[in-house]
């Protein structure tokens, strides 16, 4: 038998001794192995491609690892007990594999060991994937479609103006008409989903679980629905920034404040502020024509508010036609553009119903489409064109999305016909621009109307044929996510 | 075979921190066991040029700009004149860098290479593969430690990680441990007395961490009131500042804990223990830790400890020292009460602790280790025996483990990063290779001083070897 020192031809793969304290009393515990008994290891030992460590050694490193992996943790011995040497030699052919995951165990496994059992064993990929389906991206692109197309037609209405082939006046007299028709048809809505939402709230009072199965209502968030005895003045589709009654008055007090775009936007979507409300609020369902009086009064607030900006937007007008008289042309093309980009891409393209599901980047997309159609209107020859483009900006950035979100609420099958009829005109309308006539109009809807479909449908398959791609790898090094119930607050 | 070492991080003293310790600790004790160890890091305020640390422990502060918490501005190459003065001065062998966030310690490891030495990184942290700044610091990672020859995590979630993010071949990556000083943390009273629990005795409860968001701060403050509203006879002691403390105070003033809960502040890291021993139970809510260094100074101060079963925290201690909970309010409320329950019925034996932790983790026992892998690295250990080969294992050996210094084998591993990484790592490479070649044209190696090493102090062994040689020598013409 060799010394347990003297070094072996080929260094043992395990025996890699990390522990300072034991050595000693392994050394001292070490039985004589028995050279000429096979180890189960040696079945496949032998088929190692290189020479198997000397029997010794090997078996002093088993050894070492018998007694020094001791899991358990005790103080160590200051002598070894025999009892637990003769268990240890039971044991130690099993302990072999007994590598742990863990780091106050000295384990006689080098420290670059890596085990193939457990490595990575907690790595997730994907776990929370949802798979997109195909029709249903299709109909949620439409929302960007109107939007862009309602700012191509935008953008083609100014630049009949500036050539001259539309009159501004005219522009804004079909604009104004179409807002207010839109006007008449989002306060029918509202009309009918408060009364719905007071029927709601009434068989909710009764007891019923209010599980009415309306269209309306099935679009309405449950816990909305909950909260609405609160506030039952209060539109529930709504998609502006006032969701909760106390929020109002500080929301209305800066609108007003402010220049006429978000007043104005604001301002028929906002519901009668007041002590009309609170009271409904109370008793929700004896007033139906206290609610119906308070509706002629947010009409009637809404109408001033309209002419309030309405005299804001003619008096600034003039103003604005010099505004940028210093600038180049080009520097306002370019400036425009990238505004109505900024107005494109960061346009709140949600369907509002989350509560607070808003608002930094839905202002911030009016607001850059506010500045382009100033900065463009101030390239335009007199005020009553400034005026006329000004007052069809409000229309097309401030209120009509307002009213696309509630149609897309209200009636899909509106919607559809909405996006279909805007890509029609949007079409036309850059056909006309860039050609000129009729027929390049006809051609321009036709050839929009195609392209905008296979853009939906190619965008739509692109992005699902891009999931293959998606690989979230999740682990153990993650930050977990707490879980608290707030109970304190 | 003694080495000559270069640590390099942008974390170093008088910065406090778990970092700046390890390497600190690791240095001293590297040096104990006859290598010779530099630091370089960067100037810190009042603190430029070279400075002699205990047991001749040399470190050079580099001036460079710091952008941000202590992190200089990562230009790849500006580093490269002074630290290639440095290294060679030194006559270094290895450069040993920590930190991922350190870009000090990327530079380092990337003109290390270049000059032709040795590298190891030491990874301290975890990071996620989702938010953009993780991105970033994986692709940096990833360009550092194509090239790298070994790395070292501080545990085996950290190494899952590390391996993840930098595509490493696992058995390049090392886990090592932090350990802790066992003397600075000893419990207050003798151990051999074990003291015994009343029902009504009161039970402090500490917690000491920074007060942020991945602490745990949230849960520590949702679980406080429900502890002290079920347990009457706790206290907790809180030491730390952060962001949170506010959340924190607010909580104590609305549910009127003012008197049962003390709030301490932010405690320098040699007051810790002074903390720790007044209380029973730790209590660590973090939701991620590649570590948990803090765990194993409670332990090593006998406390109890309870902590979220979250990244690399189940490895550091063994089941008797510690409850695990979820990272959720509820499970955490009982696995405290969990604790408390096995305190008061006397059947932890925490007076054993400090004994015990002493045995698990201790510097001497880091530096032992690191030394292996400097001597794999450095090929006095064959890369057989350092990669080793197990049965039953597909890791098939001889892959490039043992990296050659040759450009061209650097440049492949490099290519392999990424699409548009690969070749921008490439023109890196290339470029630090170029500025390499004119600094030696323009800086001669033979005009740089070599360093005068500190007087090495002997170990035991070879003073015992000197003592009997002298006294053979003063006996020889005696007798």
């Amino acid at each position: 038998m060799p010394l347990p020192d003297s070094p072996p031809p080929l260094p043992p793969p395990v025996p890699v001794e990390t522990h300072p304290y034991r050595t000693v009393g392994i050394k001292s515990s070490a039985d004589p192995p028995d050279p000429t008994r096979l180890a189960p290891e040696d079945a496949y030992y032998s088929a190692l491609p290189r020479a198997r460590p000397t029997s010794a050694s090997y078996d002093d490193s088993l050894r070492v690892l018998s007694s020094n992996s001791v899991a358990a943790l005790r103080p160590p011995p200051a002598v070894p007990g025999v009892g637990r040497k003769l268990r240890g030699s039971s044991r130690r052919r099993r302990r072999k594999g007994a590598w742990k995951k863990l780091l106050w165990v000295k384990q006689s496994y080098p420290d670059n060991y890596t085990d193939t059992e457990t490595f990575l064993d907690h790595l997730q990929r994907n776990p929370r994937v949802r798979p997109y389906d195909f029709w249903p991206l299709v109909s949620d692109s439409t929302v960007i479609v109107q939007h862009v197309s309602s700012v191509a037609i935008f953008v083609c209405c100014f630049v009949g103006i500036v050539q001259g082939r539309v009159s501004p006046v005219s522009v804004v007299c079909w604009g104004s008409v179409g807002t207010a028709l839109g006007w008449i048809f989002w306060d029918s809505w509202i009309l009918g989903e408060h009364a719905e939402n007071a029927h709601v709230a009434e068989r909710a009072l009764e007891g019923d679980d209010g599980s009415s199965s309306s269209s309306m209502t099935s679009s309405v968030d449950p816990s909305l629905r909950a909260s609405q005895k609160e506030n039952q003045m209060h539109g529930l589709g709504l998609t502006m920034a006032q969701g909760e009654t106390s929020e109002r008055e500080p929301a209305r007090r800066n609108s007003t404040g402010y220049v006429g775009d978000t007043d104005n936007a604001q301002e028929p979507a906002s519901p009668v502020p007041g002590p009309t409300g609170a009271v409904s609020g109370v008793s929700p369902n004896a007033d139906l024509s206290s609610m119906f009086s308070s509706r002629n009064r947010q009409r009637l607030s809404t109408v001033k508010s309209a002419f309030l900006i309405y005299f804001a937007l003619l008096g600034l007008s003039p103003i604005l036609k010099s505004l940028t008289k210093s600038t180049a042309s080009d520097s306002i093309w370019a400036l425009s553009c990238w505004l109505l980009i900024m107005n494109i891409f960061s346009f709140d393209y949600g369907s509002g119903e989350g509560a607070g599901a808003t608002k930094f980047p839905a202002s911030l997309s009016t607001n850059a489409a506010v500045m382009a159609s100033t900065v463009l209107a101030s390239r335009l020859p007199s005020t009553t064109h400034v005026f006329s483009l000004m007052l069809f900006s409000m229309e097309v950035f401030g209120l009509f999305p307002i009213f696309r979100r509630q149609l897309r609420h209200v009636s899909w099958t509106g919607h559809v016909l909405l996006t279909l009829a805007l890509v029609i005109v949007a079409g036309g309308a850059v056909g006309i621009t860039l050609r000129g006539g009729w027929a390049a109009a006809v051609v321009g809807s036709i050839l929009g109307s195609i392209l905008t479909a296979l853009g939906m449908g190619g965008c739509s398959w692109w992005l699902i044929s891009l999931q293959k791609y998606k690989n979230v790898v999740t682990g153990p090094w993650d930050p977990a996510r707490p879980i608290i119930r707030r109970r304190w607050d | 075979m003694p080495y000559n070492i270069a640590m390099v991080s942008d974390f170093f003293f008088p910065q406090p921190g778990g970092i700046e310790s390890h390497i600190y600790q690791l240095s001293t004790k590297l040096i104990d066991r006859g290598h010779k160890v530099i630091i370089i890091t960067h100037a810190y305020k009042g603190r430029t040029g070279v400075r002699y640390l205990t047991n001749g422990l040399k470190v050079y502060h580099v001036p460079f700009f710091v952008i941000y918490r202590e992190t200089t501005m990562p230009t790849v190459f500006s580093f490269f004149p002074i630290f290639r003065n440095i290294v060679i001065r030194e006559q270094i062998q290895i450069v040993h860098g920590h930190a991922s966030l350190s870009s000090f310690c990327h530079e380092a490891i990337l003109h290390a290479r270049t000059m032709g030495i040795r590298t190891v990184f030491t990874d301290h942290s975890l990071f996620g593969f989702a938010d953009a700044a993780s991105i970033l610091t994986n692709k940096l990672l990833k360009f550092i430690l194509s090239d790298v020859d070994h790395v070292i995590c501080v545990s085996h979630t950290c190494k899952e990680n590390t391996v993840l993010r930098a595509s490493l071949d696992p058995l390049m990556v090392s886990v090592i441990p932090n350990a802790v000083v066992a003397e600075n943390f000893h419990p207050s009273e003798p151990p051999s007395v074990p003291r015994n629990m009343g029902p009504t005795d009161i039970i402090t409860i500490v917690v000491i961490s920074r007060l942020f968001y991945n602490k745990g701060t949230d849960l520590l403050i949702a679980a406080i009131p429900r502890i002290l509203a079920s347990h009457p006879n706790v206290r907790f002691i809180i030491a730390g500042n952060g962001p949170k403390a506010i959340d924190l105070e607010q909580m104590l003033e609305r549910n009127v804990l003012q008197d049962k809960v003390e709030m301490l502040g932010s405690v320098r890291h040699e007051e810790v223990r002074d903390v720790m021993v007044r209380g029973h139970i730790y209590l660590h809510p973090s939701l991620t830790e590649a570590f948990g260094t803090v765990l194993v100074e409670a332990a090593s101060c006998g406390l109890y400890v309870v902590c979220t079963r979250v990244g690399g925290i189940p490895e550091v201690l063994p089941q008797h020292m510690t409850t695990f909970a979820k990272p959720e309010e509820d499970d955490l409320v009982l696995a405290t009460g969990k604790a408390i329950a096995a305190l008061r019925s006397n059947k932890v034996r925490t007076d054993r602790f400090h004994d015990q932790v002493k045995m698990m983790y201790s510097w001497t026992d880091v530096a032992h280790r690191t030394e292996r892998v400097y001597n794999g690295i450095s090929g006095d250990i064959s890369p057989e025996e350092f990669y080793g080969y197990y049965p039953g294992q597909d890791w098939e050996a001889g892959r490039d483990r043992v990296r050659s210094f040759a450009l061209i084998d650097r440049l492949k591993r490099y290519y392999g990063c990424g699409v548009w990484a690969g070749k921008l790592f490439c023109l890196c490479v290339v470029i630090d290779f170029l500025l390499y070649v004119f600094l030696e044209m323009w800086f001669p190696r033979a005009n740089i001083d070599m360093a005068r090493s500190w007087p090495r102090k002997l170990n035991q062994k070879e003073n015992n070897r000197l003592a009997i040689a002298s006294k053979n020598d003063r006996l020889g013409p005696a007798s």
